[in-house]
């Protein structure tokens, strides 16, 4: 099946008002298999980052996201002063090495979709995420820079055959402007997932009323919520579903940000999870899935609310 | 104890640094999180024992790039941390560099080196080592590097090193709040391509500052041997106190995603310890005092080091 075609199925279900299931996390789950998530472990472990791919296809994920969180060439360029310095000091593949890893990380989720689908349509969304740091709307490029940046990505990514791109944990309208507009022009799929702060606001302050409208007359394809608390997501989604005309979702992040790693706590287990999940979909959520900290099981759960 | 070294460095005889912790240690297969201070401090333990083995006249404490900074900077600010985040994350800083000079120390009693090792805590800048532009002001540096630095003083370490400093503001401001624990403080800068600091302030003029700042000695660190080779030639032209330098071997490989500094080098195999012998050689030719290893060496190096320099501090003792 083409790449649209992938989508296709997942784009009639929200038009008839279906829940969407979305897969849970990648990142914390390679940790709580403990394994060091530090180089994505897409080149050194690839067999085993699809093994996660393919438990949450096997829960019941319509889409799957790449294990591509952070990662772009801007990410491994910020360990260095400038050009000069990374040529005299760092590794000699940092040009490349960021668009390798994207493409394989979308490879790696096509392939897992190849072996647990069992012939029912999962669409891959490639993951992509601000280009400075997801909690940080203040270290934010230049909506010029940015959109070089974010085309660079795309491209890779779609090349490689996403069905859709899913930017998550964006922390401001400008960003998801510019990244989705590049989408657009690329004639992409493309979801669009803020991070919420808990009065259910985007980080810089901004109202999700004007996100829905400064994205919907550009085309997004849904707008959701991620990467916050399921109650920050809940305020976030007070706010959003009033003024939301596109489909919304949700995805919660569940347990504690213990950096560079995470903290699984067993405050929210897969039954209460889904719980939360269903309070979303009563406020109108399409998209249900999870953030840092669930899992297949918690995956699984929200198949019931189908 | 620091008195050994003191006199060392008077008579201008060579004092051995250790080699890499973090590198080393990640090479190894430990995890790099809280500096595997709280998960993985049998693994430290036995790396410090390892470099004592190979001769080390300094054990250095596994803290380069630990301060309250790199945990904060992921949130959006303190407050998001405090709501998000693990539990005790802000008291985390100094319970991990306590536990680290420990670690450190019963290392030393171990390997039956107390008396002659001497424990240095390790400082460095509190952005990103190689991000001069990052730098915090000259004030919030002394406050914050004065807030390390007494922990270190409480924990009885010998002495303080300033480890890959890249901007003489903040090596200043660092050294000052060393200063005024009492210990005594070695300052080392991480240079550019230019040869000068990685800010591109002059090398000479951080000279300048360190002996005014009261420095017990000036060091070069965290670039290539050859590069070290050269900056040594510079110091030993501007400097009145001690110097040394201690080099990283291989090439800084970044994690794919955004964090502090992780310590990862590849294709260390280029500078085995006979090569990088040889390179200190050429450090020591240009007025070295003080030899070590940066990132991606390994005990290996330091013992080829030791074979080389003959008898340290230990033989003093004895």
């Amino acid at each position: 099946m083409s790449s649209k075609g992938m989508y296709q199925p997942v784009a009639e279900k929200l038009a008839r008002r279906e829940t969407v299931v979305l897969d849970g996390a990648i990142g914390t789950e390679i940790l709580r298999r403990n394994v060091t998530w530090a180089d994505h472990q897409l080149a050194s472990q690839p067999e085993f980052v699809r093994g996660i791919h393919e438990d949450y296809i096997r829960a019941g994920a319509d889409v799957i996201s790449t294990n591509s969180f952070q990662l772009c060439r801007r990410a491994l360029y910020n360990h260095f002063r400038d050009a000069a310095h990374r040529r005299q000091i760092g590794a000699t593949d940092l040009d490349e090495r960021a668009n390798r890893l994207l493409a394989e990380s979308v490879r790696l989720a096509i392939e897992a979709r190849e072996r647990a689908a069992a012939g029912r349509p999962v669409a891959v969304a490639a993951a992509v995420t601000t280009l400075e740091w997801c909690f940080r709307p203040d270290l934010a490029p230049s909506a010029e820079q940015a959109r070089d940046e974010y085309r660079e990505i795309l491209e890779v990514v779609k090349e490689a055959g996403a069905d859709l791109v899913l930017l998550e944990t964006v922390n401001s309208i400008a960003e998801a402007r510019v990244a989705l507009e590049v989408a657009k022009s690329l004639g992409m799929t493309c979801w669009v997932a803020f991070v919420p702060d808990e009065r259910g606001r985007l980080f810089t302050g901004e109202e999700f009323q004007h996100a829905a409208a400064t994205l919907e007359p550009r085309g997004v394809d849904a707008i959701l919520l991620n990467c916050a608390p399921p109650e920050d997501i809940t305020a976030g989604m007070a706010q959003l579903a009033p003024h939301a005309h596109v489909p919304i979702g949700a995805y919660a992040h569940i347990g504690r940000f213990d950096p560079p790693e995470w903290l699984f706590t067993d405050e929210y287990p897969p039954a209460k999870y889904r719980d939360a999940a269903a309070r979303w979909k009563q406020m109108g959520s399409r998209i249900l899935g999870g953030c840092c900290g669930t899992t297949p099981e918690h995956i699984a759960a929200l198949g019931e609310l189908r | 104890m620091y008195d050994l070294i003191r006199s060392r460095l008077q008579t201008r005889e060579p004092v051995l640094l250790d080699g890499a912790l973090g590198t080393e240690l990640v090479r190894r297969g430990v995890r790099w999180r809280k500096h595997g201070l709280l998960t993985d401090a049998p693994a430290i333990e036995r790396l410090h024992g390892e470099y004592l083995a190979a001769g080390a006249d300094v054990l250095r404490t596994n803290t380069f790039q630990l301060n309250p900074r790199i945990y904060l900077n992921v949130f959006r600010n303190r407050e998001h941390m405090r709501h998000i985040g693990a539990p005790e994350l802000e008291g985390l800083t100094p319970r991990l560099l306590r536990t680290s000079v420990q670690v450190a120390r019963q290392a030393r009693a171990k390997a039956g080196a107390d008396g002659c090792a001497v424990i240095a805590g390790v400082l460095s800048p509190l952005e990103h080592c190689f991000r001069p532009d990052l730098a915090p002001s000259a004030d919030q540096a002394r406050g914050e590097q004065g807030a390390l630095a007494r922990v270190f003083a409480e924990e009885k370490v010998d002495f303080l090193l300033l480890e890959s400093m890249n901007t003489i503001g903040e090596a200043a401001a660092a050294l000052a709040a060393g200063r005024a624990t009492g210990l005594p403080v070695w300052a080392s800068f991480v240079l550019g391509p230019e040869g000068e600091l990685l800010s591109r302030e002059p090398l000479a003029e951080a000279v300048a500052e360190m002996e005014r700042g009261g420095a017990d000695a000036v060091l070069v660190n965290c670039v290539p041997p050859e590069h070290i080779t050269q900056a040594l030639e510079k110091l030993g032209r501007c400097c009145s106190l001690p110097i040394g330098g201690f080099a990283h071997v291989g090439r800084f490989s970044p994690p794919s995603w955004k964090f502090e500094f992780f310590p990862q080098f590849i294709e260390t195999d280029q500078w085995p310890a006979e090569r990088y012998l040889a390179e200190a050689k050429r450090w020591r030719e240009r007025g070295a005092t003080i030899l070590g290893g940066c990132c991606g060496t390994r005990p290996a190096h330091i013992a080829a080091l030791r074979a080389w320099l003959g008898a340290g501090t230990r033989s003093a003792e004895a």
